[in-house]
């Protein structure tokens, strides 16, 4: 029983169905968990000199409520491993949603919560990323643009932003790629993704070596070209 | 003619450390004024308190006729009418140095993209880099950096230019470039608040030198009286110092 080259060829449909999901899961997964990485990253430094300098009166109370609820969301989220989190989503919140309001039936179906979890799961460690990327930033540049009498807005969008996003992008294409590969944890979920499909392949014909050979080498495929988007993005940055 | 800059017995810490002690100092419009003084005298410190880079801790701060610290919520008003150059420059980096120029009028005098690379084009041109409009900072010589930087504060048309040691960080043959841009500023009226150990600059264009020692002004007048006879001993030594 050799490395027999036809079960390979043989399961090429169905593993591609299967790595299509897990594009579709790494895709939606990451950009939201940038998009909510971006907002917890910079909430989590709300107020201080590294965005603009302290804020006055009622902006300060927000400024402080945010800090604190970004710093619950990253703790709570890098304290716990992602597969209780894809279950706690898909099996326990319909639960919760009972116990609280008495409705029975409300849930996701296993692909949405994947996407939640990989958006929630990255999102916390993306917003370190973040805050990690706008502390970089030479306070001098900061006091630079504060000096001008711009918002804090046009501080955070035309200096903050396009410094900092290019010092983020080797730790972001990092969590890019370990995001992609969590997602083969949603086969205890039922999600028909690339693990689960080899899975089931190894499942009918006992042939692991070529199945797990053949599984692997699509991810790599798949983390290879995400990681070559990145280096265009970054090579095509201005220099900073 | 009221002060353009007005500080009323103004203190500031930085925790337990008291930098400035019981400023009073009016600074009229077209004013010249030279800051000078040993390192840890709180020179930059006041300079850095007339646009609230640093919040003053007591006392009273008036520039351009808003109350600090009472008003400190109009802080951006003061800010978009003074100008401010580093020591080590800070051009943002990823732009050119038209656009390190054109920011200011585009995001606080809202001009278009066209009419505020206009006004970029003409002050690089009077600081004598119109050649050099599309090199990012990376590729200027520090003077370079330091005469874009001088640029892109005056962009925004302020009324008060603040200048923390703007030639400090440069070789001696790029101070002079730098210096004389700042002559040719002081020139037009502008008026300057310039913290800098540049004698020669504070006798040639100063009209107004103030001698600063642990946190307080201790001297304060003309800057060719003052530096011809300096009547206090700490400034006698302090320009032996400084080889003037």
């Amino acid at each position: 029983m050799g490395f027999e080259f036809k079960y390979i060829v043989d399961s090429i449909p169905a593993l591609l169905e299967g790595a299509k999901l897990t594009w579709y899961i790494t895709i939606i997964g990451i950009l939201g968990g940038l998009a909510l990485g971006t907002v917890a990253g910079l909430m989590r430094l709300a107020g201080t000199r590294e965005v603009g300098g302290e804020s006055y009166g009622s902006f300060r109370f927000l400024a402080i409520v945010s800090q604190k609820a970004a710093i619950g969301y990253i703790e709570l989220i890098r304290g716990t491993p992602i597969i209780v989190q894809a279950m706690f989503i898909y099996f326990a919140l319909p639960m919760l949603v009972e116990v609280t309001t008495g409705l029975k039936g409300i849930r996701f179906d296993s692909l949405t919560a994947a996407i939640i979890t990989i958006i929630i799961n990255a999102g916390a460690y993306m917003a370190e990323i973040v805050r990690g990327a706008v502390q970089s930033v030479n306070r001098g540049l900061v006091e630079a643009g504060i000096a001008m009498g711009i918002s804090r807005l046009q501080l955070i969008s035309s200096v903050i932003g396009p410094i900092a996003f290019k010092r983020a992008i080797p730790p972001l294409g990092n969590q890019f790629i370990i995001s992609l590969k969590d997602t083969s944890l949603f086969i205890v979920i039922g999600v028909g993704e690339l693990t689960r499909q080899g899975q089931e392949i190894m499942a009918s014909n006992f042939r692991a070596l070529e199945i797990w050979t053949a599984v692997a080498v699509c991810y790599l495929i798949m983390t290879s070209a995400l990681a070559m988007v990145l280096k265009l993005i970054e090579r095509r940055m201005k220099i900073v | 003619m009221s002060a353009l800059i007005e500080f009323k017995d103004v203190g500031k810490s930085f925790g337990e450390v008291e930098v400035l002690h019981n400023i009073d100092l009016s600074i009229d419009p077209g004013e010249v004024v030279v800051l000078v003084g040993p390192s840890g005298s709180g020179k930059s410190t006041l300079l850095r308190c007339i646009n609230g880079l640093e919040m003053i801790s007591s006392g009273e701060l008036i520039v351009d006729g808003i109350h600090l610290p009472l008003e400190k919520h109009r802080i951006r008003e003061v800010r978009q009418e003074v100008g401010m150059v580093f020591q080590l420059f800070y051009l943002f980096p990823h732009m050119s140095a038209l656009d390190n120029v054109a920011f200011g009028p585009r995001k606080v005098r809202r001009m278009s993209r066209e009419e505020a690379r206009g006004v970029a084009r003409d002050l690089l041109q009077k600081v004598g880099l119109a050649d050099r409009s599309h090199h990012y900072p990376s590729e200027l010589s520090g003077g370079q950096q330091q005469r874009v930087a001088i640029a892109r504060a005056l962009a925004i048309n302020p009324k008060i230019m603040l200048f923390d040691e703007p030639t400090s960080a440069l070789d001696p043959e790029l101070r002079e470039e730098v210096l004389n841009v700042m002559i040719a500023v002081a020139q037009q009226g502008i008026t300057m608040v310039v913290v800098t150990h540049e004698m020669s600059f504070a006798s040639k264009a100063g009209s107004r030198l103030l001698f600063m020692d642990n946190g307080r002004i201790s001297e304060d007048g003309d800057p060719q009286t003052l530096l011809r006879n300096p009547s206090s001993e700490r400034l006698q030594n302090f320009l032996q110092h400084v080889g003037y």
